[in-house]
């Protein structure tokens, strides 16, 4: 099997407020709202996807934190409570996924060709991070669509920004290869907040929108400068500054999955599509799309031979699973 | 005395799911004589903080009456699941949440199911208090509040603890040096990773022994910077401000590696 590709990127940032605001039967406590103008974008962002009929979801978390090395989930079913150790007032969702540990471990084993410590993660009691979960589900709340977990080895934090990212940059092309060599059509997510300066004091509300607004100006100008450079597709110039803006604006791509992201899809200088922007106790937060098939990077998906496009997806993977 | 004992030990889950491997056998071997020595000390509670518990909002209290379950470590997966079994002493830690807030920094108490629970504080409880007889007052480790402030918050908790006319043991759970292997190592080789952290370790260690806290004081922040100490040292700030500033010397009941990080289990004199 081969001739897999990527065939779309999105920023898929996940403050756990969101899934609060929309009020889902997998969350525990409920909101009256809240968070509209990102939970508006991440529905955008839902449509699009549905269209692309992607095979995987693969994403890179910050909240997965493994201090040895780059993991990988590598148990089939995962399922269980994940309890935001942050917010627990806002996040206490039941999950259940699929995933897809073929391509999981493919892309371990690339990985650790390029000379990165990679490991999978086999033990059927973990516990998926909220991270990982929140981007899942605001993408894809359905859970049909199998997935590919991947941590976040803290060498931007522990090395320097830049020798970590470099990282990234392999395991991008690790993962890509990866991809590839499996022939799955793939969408990367990466779960990624722009400027991370927060408030320290929640609101009685948490959902009172009169409450929210960046925390930070110099923050928020710094995101319309990436946000701004993305839609034009300038990703070089994105690259070039981005460790001034991680240094500045306390950016969470600095854990590295924006970096991951961009170097799987070999950096194309192509105009990201902004489904939406908000503040999320006063961090930046921007939903945005890649898309490889509309732009004629990638080959749009063969029509499926019956039923909903999830039930394509569902069936090429029972395939491979085989 | 509202302290009656006060431990530094690591967190690491390393030492709990291996314990015979033999450079962590001295770690597994000081917290036995730690568990001795707190049991012996039969407090009412344990003050409980370990960096792994990670706020960042406000002060967090852990206020559920039992927490129990099988935790799988973020890194160490392959090692196995941690099950845990802990009591907390609700009232306490209410009255924490209240006494802290009064003295004016932001607390909040958490109760909920299946609330994560670090591994540091599942390997801590389970290797000073096997048998669960102590129940716990947790907290946790706010990433903007310094060492004064840790100090300050531990230092009101302890007198809350006083006004129930509760003796505690105190524990900050967390590691020495930071520098760590980052690839796969021989477990059975596993030392600490660069010499610098072993020599700041250890001049560190017979300061505490010697109970030299006007040196301490004066070379912690040095210390925590070049030996890349787990989260600054809070961990000691925290015992430090339980125990109400000042301590005669300590016994260091074991010392060596966690993945080349540094590690030990420590008892002072009270
Ligand atoms: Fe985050």
């Amino acid at each position: 099997m081969a001739n897999g590709e990527i065939i779309a990127g999105f920023l898929a940032p996940h403050p756990p407020h969101l899934v609060y605001g929309e009020n889902p039967p997998q969350n525990e406590p409920k909101s009256e709202g809240g968070w509209e103008q990102l939970r508006w974008a991440y529905e955008r962002a839902r449509k699009s996807l549905d269209e692309l009929q992607p095979d995987v979801l693969l994403v890179h978390s910050p909240h997965w934190i493994t201090q040895v090395g780059h993991h990988f989930l590598g148990v089939r079913h995962l399922s269980g409570k994940s309890v935001d150790p942050i917010f627990p007032n806002l996040f206490r969702y039941s999950f259940e996924l699929e995933v897809d540990v073929e391509l999981a471990e493919a892309c371990c084993e690339k990985a650790a060709q390029r000379g990165l410590t990679a490991t999978m993660m086999r033990n059927p009691k973990f516990r998926v991070d909220y991270g990982t979960i929140t981007t899942l589900h605001m993408i894809r709340p359905q859970w049909d669509i199998p997935i590919v977990g991947i941590s976040a080895n803290n060498s931007p934090y522990y090395l320097t920004t830049e020798e970590g990212l470099d990282e990234m940059d392999t395991l991008g092309k690790a993962t890509r290869e990866a991809i590839e060599a499996t022939g799955r059509r793939a969408v990367l997510l990466a779960s990624n907040t722009l400027c991370h300066w927060h408030f320290h004091e929640e609101p009685d509300t948490p959902e009172d929108m009169s409450r929210e607004h960046p925390q930070s100006y110099d923050g928020y100008k710094w995101d319309m400068r990436i946000i701004e450079l993305l839609r034009q597709g300038k990703t070089a110039e994105v690259f070039r500054i981005l460790p001034q803006f991680i240094d500045e604006a306390f950016a969470e791509v600095k854990s590295g999955a924006f970096t991951w992201m961009f170097a799987a899809m070999g950096y194309p200088e192509l105009p990201g599509e902004l489904h939406g922007y908000g503040t999320v106790i006063g961090t930046g937060n921007a939903v945005m799309e890649w898309n490889l098939v509309k732009a004629g990077l990638a080959g749009a998906a063969a029509p499926p031979p019956a039923g909903p496009s999830v039930a394509g997806a569902r069936e090429a993977y029972a395939g491979a699973m085989r | 005395m509202t302290a009656v004992s006060a431990f530094l030990v690591p967190g690491s889950p390393l030492h709990l799911l291996r314990p015979d491997n033999p450079p962590w056998r001295p770690i597994i071997a000081g917290f036995e004589r730690a568990a001795r020595a707190l049991a012996v000390s039969r407090p009412d509670a344990i003050l409980l903080y370990s960096t792994q518990w990670i706020a960042v909002l406000d002060a967090l209290w852990q206020a559920r009456p039992r927490l129990t379950g099988a935790h799988v470590d973020e890194n160490w997966h392959d090692l196995g699941d941690m099950p845990f079994d802990i009591r907390v002493d609700t009232d306490l830690a209410h009255a924490c949440v209240k006494a802290v807030k009064a003295a004016g920094i932001s607390s909040k108490s958490v109760d909920y199911d299946q609330f994560p629970i670090d591994s540091g504080t599942i390997v801590a409880t389970r290797l000073l208090d096997p048998d669960g007889r102590f129940p716990l007052v947790m907290a946790a480790n706010n990433l903007y509040h310094d060492a004064a402030t840790t100090m300050k918050m531990a230092g009101v908790a302890a007198a809350t603890a006083r006004a129930q006319n509760k003796k505690v043991a105190v524990v900050g759970v967390g590691g020495l040096s930071g520098t760590v292997f980052r690839e796969p190592i021989a477990i059975e080789q596993d030392r600490i990773a660069a010499e610098s952290d072993d020599n700041w370790n250890r001049r560190v260690l017979r300061l505490l022994e010697k109970g030299e806290t006007g040196q301490l004081d004066g070379r912690i922040e040095e210390y925590a910077r070049e030996a890349r100490v787990d989260m600054g040292f809070k961990h000691f700030a925290w015992i430090r401000g339980a125990i109400g500033g000042r301590f005669f010397g300590a016994r260091v009941h074991g010392y060596g590696p966690a993945h080349g990080a540094g590690a030990a289990v420590i008892e002072f004199r009270l």
